[in-house]
This record gives structure tokens, C-alpha cells and sequence, in this order.
């Protein structure tokens, strides 16, 4: 009885404002969305014997290897020679100035520079895994030149 | 007549922990004049409704409201309005309105007068659950500014964003998070020991994707807001990153790391057909779709500096066009809803990072923001709005502008806060 009581008043709700145009009359319902949360766990991953552990830095902006750069890595050539069998993971990082996704990729761009100096000088790249952490995972947590420069970087691991 | 009986109590919490407080900083500087009667019904809950309600509009910047302890909870009707009185007060616009709470459903009616025309210009009825009084109170705004304004209200849209929490033992706990425009009815989506970037909604509002880290490798995810059941695009052995729906929801743009460096793909969600898009030796990422679908921007390094480009998806083999040309970078575009401007990060020659604007039909830039590292800038639906994430002092938190410049700042009682992404109209 309700119902029919609520139709009826709603139809004449509707003549009265037809009747004046440029009156707006509106019903509606709020959705409802419901919301499940979810909880991940990341894998630990497989510790090796040997690590290199070596770590290059770079200029802001930049992906070409330094000088000092090159003197480390000869280093990780020479492990890898010793331990043909060896894995390496070259993690690539970014300072936080700029966007992250352009970050994550400046990132890439300094673990493939790696890459490519150690396959040219003889590292077989399935040997080698090349991934970026963007500004995700800094060293230093300042917003200074000093803290920049320790993020802008390549861990070899 | 009507028998109001209240038999359910709401639950309102004083402060709720981790939720964004709204800051209201700035307005802009011809707001229309809005005087609000408080809504009739029970006092906690009108009290609560019309704070939500004068809220979201003054967030807007575009409204001056009468200070609601000016006027007394009276019962208007229609045909008592004396319309001089409130033209005396300076007022453009009147709005009244009641409150009904039944067992399972709350009404909420609102009329809306304009003063000079001295007549009504709306009546309407919005209903929920009882405890959605915050949402109808969203519903309730975005009509008195749809009347008052002309343009379409994003109170009741959402928000996604990252939250970093870091713990006293230095393990930072990540968090994508879905909350209320104004940052209140804060939720968890996911809960990760490792980075969460670059959220974006589905255009139906039920669906986000993102990318994680939780493997080791930054992946896309797609996952089902109502449900949590959520899926890894695409099972390559590679880094994939920035993901961007298109307006239908059939596709998605993303960025592969398969060819040694970052290019751009789309793929069809139907079959899982990937289209490389770009094959560039520079790097070209950050893909957004045109609000009709048919072209995307891209940030792309191929002159030597990150610039945004702009690709035509209906020409085959279309080369893409530059749109930025201030600065030595310009990253992360997407566009206005009307397609008449893009919003993005931009460098200034003192090395800060502010959000720009440029019209399409201009030849500079605005900077809109001031802070230093000012970034991942996401619009509104109505394109009024522009959300972004802040850095002051150590904290990082959401800021935001409307066009007509106004602003306003969402602080978090805890974590850094980055990264939003706002959602299409859900209503």
C-alpha cells in the first residue's frame, strides 16, 4: 500500500514539474561497491655462494658508464670468468627527481649499459639478468646531490 | 504525515587513523553564493551530512557559502521563501532539504532555489543505506553543483593512491589504497612488502591495474575491486610497467622491457593480442589514452630529453608528433576531458618539478603548482579538478587545483602518499 501510495505521489510530482521546464527533478540510488583487500608476499630470493656485490654509479639523467664505473666492472669481468656458471642479477635505480615510470625505465637503460659491457667483453648474456627498480629502493632516503648521487646507480649482485 | 522514525544509529568515528584530512587552502575569486539550510532529520546525522555537503562544494573553490550557524535548521517550504530576503544577503542560490532515516534505507531530498529568477530550479531525492550517509551526502553536492555550475560533480568519484608506510624496523610496507574524492571511507586494495606503482582505473570504476614489484620484476596486475581476485598481464619473462585502460575498457596501453629498453604496446584484453606501438632506440613509456580513444601521449627520450609525444592509433604506421617543447623535461601527460589541453610533470630551468598545462591552441606552457617536486598529476573527469602528489618537507602528500584556481590539500595522518589516480563519474 505504501508503494502504490509512493507511485502515485511520484506521478503527480512529475505532471506538476513538466509543467515548468526548467525545473530538474531527479531519483537516485547510491551504489554500492564493495571492496576486498588483498595482502602479497614477495619470495625471497635464492642466495648464491659467490656475489659480486659491486655497485656503479652514474651521472643525473645519464646511462653511459664512467671511467670509474668501467674499473669496477673489469672486477665483476674477472669473477665471472673464474665462475662461468655464475648468475648475475644488474638491478638499475634512479634518483627521485623526475617520474617514477621515466625513472624505472632510466633505470633499465643503466643495467643494459652494464649488460653490454659485460657481453662485450666476453659475460654470455643468458648469464645475466637485467632489471630496474626505478627511484623505488633508495640507498640514501635525503633530497640532496649527496644522496641523489648513491641512488643513481647499478647493483650487481 | 510522515512518521520519522529513526531505529538505526550511525556510527560516526571523531578521527579515523591513516585517512587523508582535507585542507581547504585557497578559493577562487567569483564564487557563486550559496546559502544551505541545514538539512532536517536527526541532529548528529544532518550535522554530519551537511558538513560532507559544504565540504565538497567549498573544494570546488567555486562557492561561497553562508555560515551555516547564520541560519536556523527551519523547515522551508516552497511557498514561504521570501526571495528579497536572501537577495538582501547577497545569496545567488538557496538550498534546503531533508533527511529520512527508515530501517534499511536513508532518503535524503533537496530543493534548490535560485534567488534572482525567484524560483526552483531542481528537486531531487537521493537514496542508500544507512550507513552511506557520507556517499549520499556526495550525491547531494554533486546535483547542487550540477544546477548551480552546469558541469558535472566529481564529489562522489574515488580515488586510488599508494601509500609508503615505513615502520620503526626500516621494513616499508606499501599500500595501494581506494578512498572517497575527499579522501574519507579510506580502504586497502593491496598490501605489499614491496613497491606499488602507477595505479589506473578501469572505466567502469570496478577494476584497477597497477604496477608491483612483489615478484622481483615490476609487473601489471589487474585486480577486481569488489572481489580482490587479481591476474598479471601477460606471462612474458619481462618488466612490464605503466598501465593506461582505454576509454572502452578493451584495451590496455603498456610498456614492455622485451626489446632491451622501454616501448610501448597495446594490448587487447578480449585475446590478449599485444601491438607494439613505438620501436625507438630512446626510451618511450608513460602511455595515456585520448579521452575518445583514438590517440595516445607518450613520454618519450628521443630528441635527448623527455618530451611528450602525441600517436594517432587510427592511422597505420603514424608518426608520432611532439607537444612539449619548454625545458629538458616533460613527462607523464594525460589530457583534459575536452581534449583542449594536456596536464603533465614539467622541469623549470631552476631543476624544480611543477605540473603544467598546455593548451592546445597556445604556444607556451602554465606552470599551475609551486612546491619542488610537484608530480604524477591525475584530472578529474570534469576536467575542473587536478590531483597530484606534493613533497613538504619530508613528508609527500596529495595536493590539489581546480582551473579556476582554487586549491586544497588531502595531508595523511601517517605514511607518504603518492601517486593518485582519480576515477571516471561512478554515478
Amino acid at each position: 500500500m505504501k508503494n502504490s501510495l509512493n507511485i502515485a505521489f511520484a506521478s503527480t510530482a512529475l505532471i506538476i514539474f513538466t509543467a515548468c521546464s526548467s525545473l530538474q527533478v531527479t531519483e537516485e540510488s547510491i551504489s554500492n561497491q564493495s571492496v576486498a583487500g588483498v595482502t602479497v608476499s614477495s619470495k625471497s630470493s635464492v642466495a648464491q655462494a659467490v656475489l659480486a656485490n659491486a655497485v656503479v654509479y652514474f651521472e643525473y639523467d645519464k646511462f653511459t658508464l664512467t671511467s670509474q664505473s668501467i674499473q669496477a666492472l673489469k672486477g665483476v669481468v674477472t669473477l665471472m670468468q673464474k665462475n662461468p656458471k655464475l648468475t648475475l642479477s644488474l638491478e638499475g635505480h634512479a634518483d627521485e627527481r623526475g617520474t617514477r615510470e621515466y625513472n624505472l625505465a632510466l633505470g633499465q637503460r643503466r643495467s643494459e649499459s652494464v649488460a653490454s659491457y659485460l657481453v662485450s667483453n666476453g659475460i654470455n648474456r643468458s648469464q645475466l639478468s637485467v632489471k630496474s627498480f626505478g627511484e623505488e629502493r633508495p640507498l640514501s632516503l635525503g633530497s640532496n646531490d649527496s644522496a641523489w648521487s648513491k641512488n643513481r646507480r647499478v647493483e650487481i649482485k | 504525515m510522515k512518521k520519522i522514525t529513526i531505529l538505526t544509529l550511525i556510527f560516526l568515528p571523531l578521527a579515523c587513523p591513516g585517512e587523508l584530512f582535507l585542507e581547504i587552502t585557497k578559493g577562487s575569486e567569483d564564487p557563486f553564493k550559496v546559502a544551505i539550510i541545514s538539512f532536517e532529520g536527526s541532529a548528529s546525522v544532518s550535522k554530519k551530512l551537511n558538513e560532507v555537503i559544504r565540504n565538497d562544494l567549498n573544494r570546488t573553490g567555486e562557492f561561497d557559502l553562508l555560515d551555516a550557524s547564520l541560519l536556523l535548521p527551519l523547515i522551508v517550504e516552497e511557498n514561504e521563501i521570501n526571495y528579497g530576503d536572501w537577495n538582501l544577503l547577497g545569496m545567488d542560490y538557496l538550498v534546503t532539504g531533508n533527511i529520512i532515516n527508515m530501517k534499511n534505507s536513508t532518503d535524503v531530498n533537496y530543493e534548490i532555489y535560485d534567488i534572482q529568477k525567484k524560483k526552483k530550479i531542481r528537486s531531487s531525492k537521493v537514496f542508500g543505506l544507512p550507513n552511506q550517509l557520507r556517499q549520499l551526502a556526495h550525491y547531494t553536492s554533486d546535483g547542487i553543483y550540477e544546477s548551480i555550475s552546469g558541469i558535472k560533480g566529481i564529489a562522489s568519484t574515488k580515488l586510488l593512491y599508494v601509500i609508503d608506510v615505513h615502520s620503526k624496523n626500516l621494513n616499508t610496507r606499501y599500500r595501494l589504497m581506494l578512498a572517497d574524492s575527499d579522501g574519507a571511507n579510506e580502504q586497502t586494495l593491496l598490501s605489499s612488502s614491496e613497491p606499488i606503482i602507477s595505479p589506473s582505473w578501469s572505466p567502469d570504476g570496478k577494476k584497477v591495474a597497477y604496477v608491483s614489484f612483489e615478484t622481483g620484476l615490476a609487473k601489471v596486475y589487474i585486480q577486481n575491486i569488489a572481489t580482490g581476485k587479481r591476474d598479471s598481464v601477460l606471462s612474458k619473462n619481462t618488466q612490464i610497467s605503466s598501465p593506461s585502460w582505454s576509454p572502452d575498457g578493451k584495451y590496455l596501453s603498456l610498456t614492455l622491457y622485451q626489446d632491451g629498453n622501454a616501448e610501448i604496446y597495446i594490448l587487447r584484453l578480449r585475446d590478449q593480442t599485444l601491438t607494439r606501438m613505438t620501436n625507438q632506440f630512446a626510451i618511450d613509456t608513460e602511455s595515456t589514452w585520448s579521452p575518445k580513444g583514438n590517440k595516445i601521449l607518450f613520454t618519450s627520450g628521443r630528441s635527448g630529453s623527455p618530451q611528450i609525444y602525441e600517436l594517432d592509433l587510427r592511422r597505420l604506421n603514424a608518426r608520432a608528433k611532439r607537444l612539449s617543447f619548454e625545458g629538458s623535461y616533460n613527462a607523464k601527460a594525460s589530457y583534459l576531458p575536452n581534449e583542449e589541453g594536456i596536464i603533465f610533470v614539467h622541469r623549470s630551468n631552476d631543476g624544480l618539478f611543477h605540473i603544467a598545462l598546455k593548451y592546445k591552441k597556445e604556444n607556451f606552457l602554465r606552470i599551475l603548482t609551486e612546491a619542488k617536486m610537484d608530480e604524477s598529476p591525475s584530472v578529474a573527469p570534469n576536467g575542473n579538478m587536478v590531483i597530484y602528489g606534493i613533497t613538504e618537507g619530508d613528508q609527500s602528500m596529495l595536493a590539489g587545483f581546480s582551473l579556476s584556481g582554487a586549491s586544497f590539500k588531502l595531508p595523511a595522518s601517517q605514511g607518504e602518499v603518492r601517486e593518485p589516480a582519480w576515477s571516471n563519474f561512478l554515478r
